[in-house]
């Protein structure tokens, strides 16, 4: 008899070809002293001149600076390399936290405004301001000297070593300090908006630090009690949050809306910067309803207080009917605020208060606060009266387990993945709808408290860049097909739109010239006509051949609107312009009956106007996703052959899906020829298709809030670089986020629930390196 | 007809640029199946890299004598090619890998090359400058009459883009067909499963389609730069018709690629000859062209696959 030895353990494949570890350890530190160089470059000087092309490549590259960019590099080379031995200290309790909120109170000190008067309104220009002025309080001016980043640099490295180290008292110690921090920061706030006699302001970066320093308060406490007691309350709110869906709605309507009655401005008329009371007082009166009056006065407590009881009961005691009765409550305190804001600025613009001439003029964000608020609590109630329950195996078998406990995902949504069950409470019931929710509030009442210059980003690209993207989706995300022209529908659309209110130097025949409104079905016309035209003839060619021919298809339609003088006045563009017969397109109206409205140079209400457009478009194509249509659509764009085998008609569907695609950015390129009345063919330039095509892959492809979400999330972080990087570099930085953003979640920001099922849900995935080419498509 | 023979040789100018171009898509499609859209600021890299070595060496180009010329041409094409062979697998090794070892899905390759591409030019903008006209030194006279077609001037900087063109693409077509490099391309190409059973290292094989296209990319770059001028956004116009080059021969096939790049140059200029046309629509006319030939035969001129074809 033979022994025959079988080995234990074969080693893995990696193994037998691995280079050596030294090989392995020298290319990593290369390519990490190579990121530093890289970093070093991006953060540099400008370009040189024409003369001396090396000037900004020296001067980032071979100047000292570049040792803090190499040891960047090291200490990167290091983390990888250590990371196991670094990993336990990164799940101790509190120490993410920890990160977080001094990430929050690094970014409201280096990033964001703290008294917008000043400067630009950052926290260095702020500094200045203090620096001069005589009446400032001594707090305030150590805070903007030196104590603001002292108290930061002390309670991350005291904080960290007592987590670190598990010194309990020391954490404590740190908590205290943290919230002595923030009440600090409240007050140097507080002191400049006082000595600068209540100007308008809009910064928040006092709030991002005092929200920072409240978070690493929390952690310090978390890290100071002992491991039992972790896990205790751990699953304690997780239960209460699992089996009370709409309490953190309830939380935080409550918060905002106290803050706002509090703390907020809510009338700013010239030197006037009212809270509510002093609101009340102002008015006293003044003929202001009384009603409205009383609003002010007592009237806005109650409601509010009624409010959150309500909705907190429903909550509480999970009742339905009361939860519709809060839903209800809460809708008409909404509605209430908007009447009290209505009738007090009118006033306001009757007795001519800083040149206002109509109401909704001289509001502070206040009032749009507590709507805010109180909407955010009706939706608690009705979170209460809808939510699915879990059912109560899901709860109440949990208790004994260690960490998230009370509720497994799949008792309440269907299936679980992994992501969703490492995200916790996100995918606890109802989590959802509180997002959704918490954006509609935000899209609601957001817009009116900020800037001009954001009420214009936020109208002529967050929204409009939405629209378009959701429109793509459909072709992208559901059908498959690549689509890189799709901005020729959205330029058709606008040409569409000038041509029928009789702006371009053809007219149509003079019955048929319509005002910018009645023109969208006629856009949306138009462009379905031309998604189908583009279509029949090039849908049967496959992925990447459709890709080149729409991008040659929106190349064509670029050129031809630059090329054709007579039809589109070429790249000048639609001017009022006698002499060629153009003018700019009329801004939208709508007369109907007693009903006037019309859109002026105020970009809230073409805002208002969009966010119509949006949830009708969004909410249609929610049905159509899980229509027969869309259901069709998924099987083509899995495997077309199969999907032919069942008896779709797939030419059909994939036209279908050109054409719905095509005539959403016919109603984006209505709204948009409409809104900024001149536009020119640059408008329309390649770049932008691939943008929207970025859009729909950042965020998500297939899923409609993901590419909501990339839309809004691409078209803001240009606008927010602008203030934080040359100009000339906003692209790179994109560029390098948009690279981050794949190579680490290539799935996008929100992805869609049916993709990942596909691509998770059945088999585990192939071996890694042949991933890409799949083999029954190997050229 | 002498201006027939003006814009032909014009066309074959461009065409052949194109065509290097296009080789650089055709190459990495084949393997990948990926646009890699970040191609154009490859071989926008490659101008830049052969700039300052060329500029280095003949300074402002006054004293370069005549049989210099040929030798600094030759470095030109060389240190081009080698900065954006550098930049090419760089761009593998940092974008395009992880995303395969996640098996992320296909249009995340694309957005990645994307975002490549915006961080490229915009880097190389802010690094070098952001003037659109750069010239290289002129160390010889580029209007240099070397023969006439029927009164039409071949000048012999288009002679020599042309030729080493043409050069280049005979010698990838013997790589491809001949070496054992080029077999184990077509078999990745083909089938990267059953390539990968046979012993084919296949990220090492990525890696070098990567590193052959950025090759012959940045020597187009170069041969661009010296006949034009370079600039931080220069790929972006060539990177487009190139791409539509690659699509018109038939994506994934290299001999499609040498044809569709040099036919594009050539219809692109020929097009001026039909009176009332003016340059402004010579564009347009490329993909008219490309949509044409699509409709007529949907997988390009030669048809697809690097491993039937080529």
């Amino acid at each position: 008899m033979t022994d025959v030895r079988v080995p234990t353990t074969l080693p893995p494949r990696a193994q037998i070809h691995a280079p050596s570890h030294r090989t392995v350890l020298l290319k990593r530190l290369l390519a990490c002293l190579a990121g530093g160089v890289v970093l070093a470059m991006m953060v540099g000087p400008q370009e040189g001149s024409q003369t001396d092309y090396g000037y900004a490549f020296r001067k980032s590259v071979l100047e000292p600076r570049i040792v803090v960019f190499l040891a960047i590099g090291v200490l990167l080379f290091l983390a990888i390399t250590y990371w196991p031995t670094i990993v336990p200290y990164l799940t101790r309790p509190g120490f993410w936290p920890l990160v977080s909120g001094a990430l929050a109170v690094i970014a409201a000190i280096t990033l964001m405004h703290w008294y917008d008067p000043a400067g630009d309104g950052k926290f260095s220009s702020t500094a200045t301001v203090v620096r001069h002025a005589s009446n400032i309080s001594a707090l305030a001016t150590a805070f903007f000297g030196w104590l603001a980043w002292a108290e930061l640099l002390a309670i991350i490295v005291v904080g960290g070593a007592s987590i670190i180290l598990g010194l309990r008292r020391l954490a404590v110690v740190v908590a205290v300090a943290a919230i002595v921090a923030a009440i600090i920061s409240y007050l140097a706030h507080q002191a400049v908006v006082n000595s600068g006699g209540h100007q308008i302001d809009h910064s928040l970066g006092y709030a991002a630090a005092i929200l920072g320093y409240l978070v690493i308060a929390g952690a310090m406490m978390v890290s100071a009690t002992t491991a039992a007691q972790q896990v205790e309350s751990k699953a304690l709110v997780g239960r209460m949050f699992a089996f009370r869906p709409g309490l953190p709605l309830v939380v935080l309507g409550a918060v905002l809306t106290l803050l706002s009655f509090l703390e907020a401005r809510w009338f700013s008329p010239g030197d006037k910067n009212t809270t509510l009371s002093a609101t009340h007082g102002l008015f006293a009166g003044s003929g202001l309803s009384s009603l409205e009056y009383d609003y002010l006065g007592w009237l806005g407590w109650l409601l509010f207080a009624i409010t959150v009881v309500l909705a907190g009961a429903a909550v509480w005691i999970r009742s339905r009917p009361l939860g519709w009765v809060a839903a209800v409550v809460g809708l008409a305190a909404t509605l209430m605020t908007l009447i009290t804001m209505y009738g007090m600025s009118k006033l306001g613009a009757q007795r001519k208060l800083d040149a206002a001439t109509g109401p909704w003029q001289n509001l502070g964000a206040g009032g749009w606060m507590a709507c805010g608020g109180l909407f955010l609590l009706g939706a608690a109630g009705f979170i209460a009266a809808t939510a699915l329950r879990p059912s109560a195996s899901g709860v109440s078998g949990a208790p004994g387990r260690r960490g998230r406990v009370g509720y497994t995902s799949s008792d309440v949504v269907g299936t679980s993945t992994g992501s969703q069950k490492a995200l916790g409470y996100l995918s606890a019931p109802g989590a959802a709808r509180t997002a959704l929710l918490i954006a509609v509030a935000a899209a609601l009442f957001y817009p009116p408290t900020a800037t001009s210059f954001w009420q214009e980003v936020v109208v002529s690209q967050i929204g409009i860049s939405m629209l378009l993207a959701v429109g793509l989706n459909v072709v992208v995300g559901w059908a498959g097909l690549l689509d890189l022209g799709f901005i020729a529908f959205y330029a058709i659309g606008s040409y569409t739109t000038a041509y029928f209110v009789g702006s371009l130097p053809i007219k149509p025949p003079h019955w048929m010239i319509v005002t910018p409104l009645l023109t969208i079905p006629l856009a949306v016309l138009v462009c379905l006509l031309a998604g189908l035209a583009l279509g029949a003839p090039t849908l049967r060619l496959r992925g990447d051949y459709l890709a080149i021919v729409t991008l040659g298809f929106g190349e064509i339609i670029h050129l031809s609107a630059v090329n054709s003088q007579g039809i589109t006045n070429g790249s000048e563009g639609l001017t009022n312009d006698t002499q060629r017969h153009t003018k700019s397109v009329p801004q939208p109206s709508i007369h109907i009956g007693p009903l006037h409205i019309h859109w002026g140079l105020n970009q809230l209400q073409y805002w208002y106007l969009l966010l119509v457009f949006l949830v009708v478009i969004v909410l249609a194509f929610r049905r159509l996703e899980q229509s027969r249509l869309g259901r069709a659509w998924a099987a083509v764009r899995e495997d077309e052959v199969a999907a032919q085998a069942t008896g779709i008609n797939t030419t059909k569907v994939k036209l279908a899906a050109f054409a719905i695609g095509a005539s959403t950015s016919g109603v984006a390129g209505a709204f948009f020829a409409s809104q900024i009345g001149v536009f020119t063919p640059d408008n329309f330039v390649l770049n932008n298709s691939i943008l929207i095509v970025a859009y729909v892959v950042f965020g998500g492809m297939g899923s409609l809030s993901g590419a909501m979400a990339g839309a809004a999330m691409l078209t803001w972080l240009p606008q927010f670089l602008k203030y934080q990087v040359p100009p000339a570099d906003k692209l790179m930085w994109i560029g390098a986020v948009v690279m981050l953003m794949m190579i680490f979640r290539p799935a996008g920001l929100i992805p869609a629930r049916r993709r990942a099922a596909e691509l998770h849900g059945l088999d585990a995935p192939s071996s890694s390196e042949t991933l890409a080419v799949p083999a029954s498509e190997g050229l | 007809m002498t201006q027939f023979f003006d814009y032909l040789i014009l066309g074959l100018t461009r065409g052949s640029m194109y065509a290097l171009i296009a080789l650089g898509y055709t190459l990495v499609y084949g393997i990948l199946q990926l646009i890699n859209f970040a191609h154009s600021e490859v071989f926008m890299s490659g101008a830049f890299g052969s700039y300052i070595v060329v500029h280095l060496i003949v300074g402002n180009g006054s004293g370069t004598a005549t049989w210099e010329v040929p030798i600094v041409i030759a470095v030109g094409m060389i240190t081009g090619a080698i900065t954006a062979a550098c930049i090419a697998w760089t761009l593998e090794r940092v974008a395009y890998r992880p995303l395969r070892r996640r098996g992320a899905p296909k249009l995340a390759f694309l957005i990645g090359a994307i975002g490549a591409s915006f961080f490229l030019s915009t880097l190389a903008s802010k690094l070098f400058n952001s003037q659109t006209t750069n010239q290289f030194p002129i160390f010889f006279d580029h209007n240099t009459t070397l023969f006439q077609i029927d009164g039409a001037n071949v000048k012999a900087l288009q002679a020599v883009i042309v030729l080493s063109a043409l050069a280049m693409m005979v010698f990838l077509d013997r790589l491809v067909n001949v070496t054992k490099l080029g077999r184990s391309i077509r078999a990745v190409s083909e089938d990267a499963p059953t390539a990968a059973l046979m012993g084919i290292d296949i990220d090492k094989t990525i890696s070098r389609t990567f590193i052959i296209g950025g090759l012959l990319g940045g020597a187009a770059g170069f041969l661009f730069g010296l006949n034009f001028s370079f600039a931080y956004n220069m790929g972006f116009a060539p990177g487009v018709k190139a791409f539509a080059a690659a699509v018109l021969g038939g994506i994934g096939n290299i001999r499609g690629a040498m044809l569709g790049g040099l036919l594009l140059g050539v219809v692109e200029n020929l097009v001026l000859l039909i009176p009332g046309f003016d340059a402004s629509w010579t564009d347009v006319v490329a993909f008219v062209v490309l949509v044409g030939v699509l409709m007529f035969r949907p997988t390009g001129i030669l048809g697809e696959r690097v491993g039937r074809a080529a």
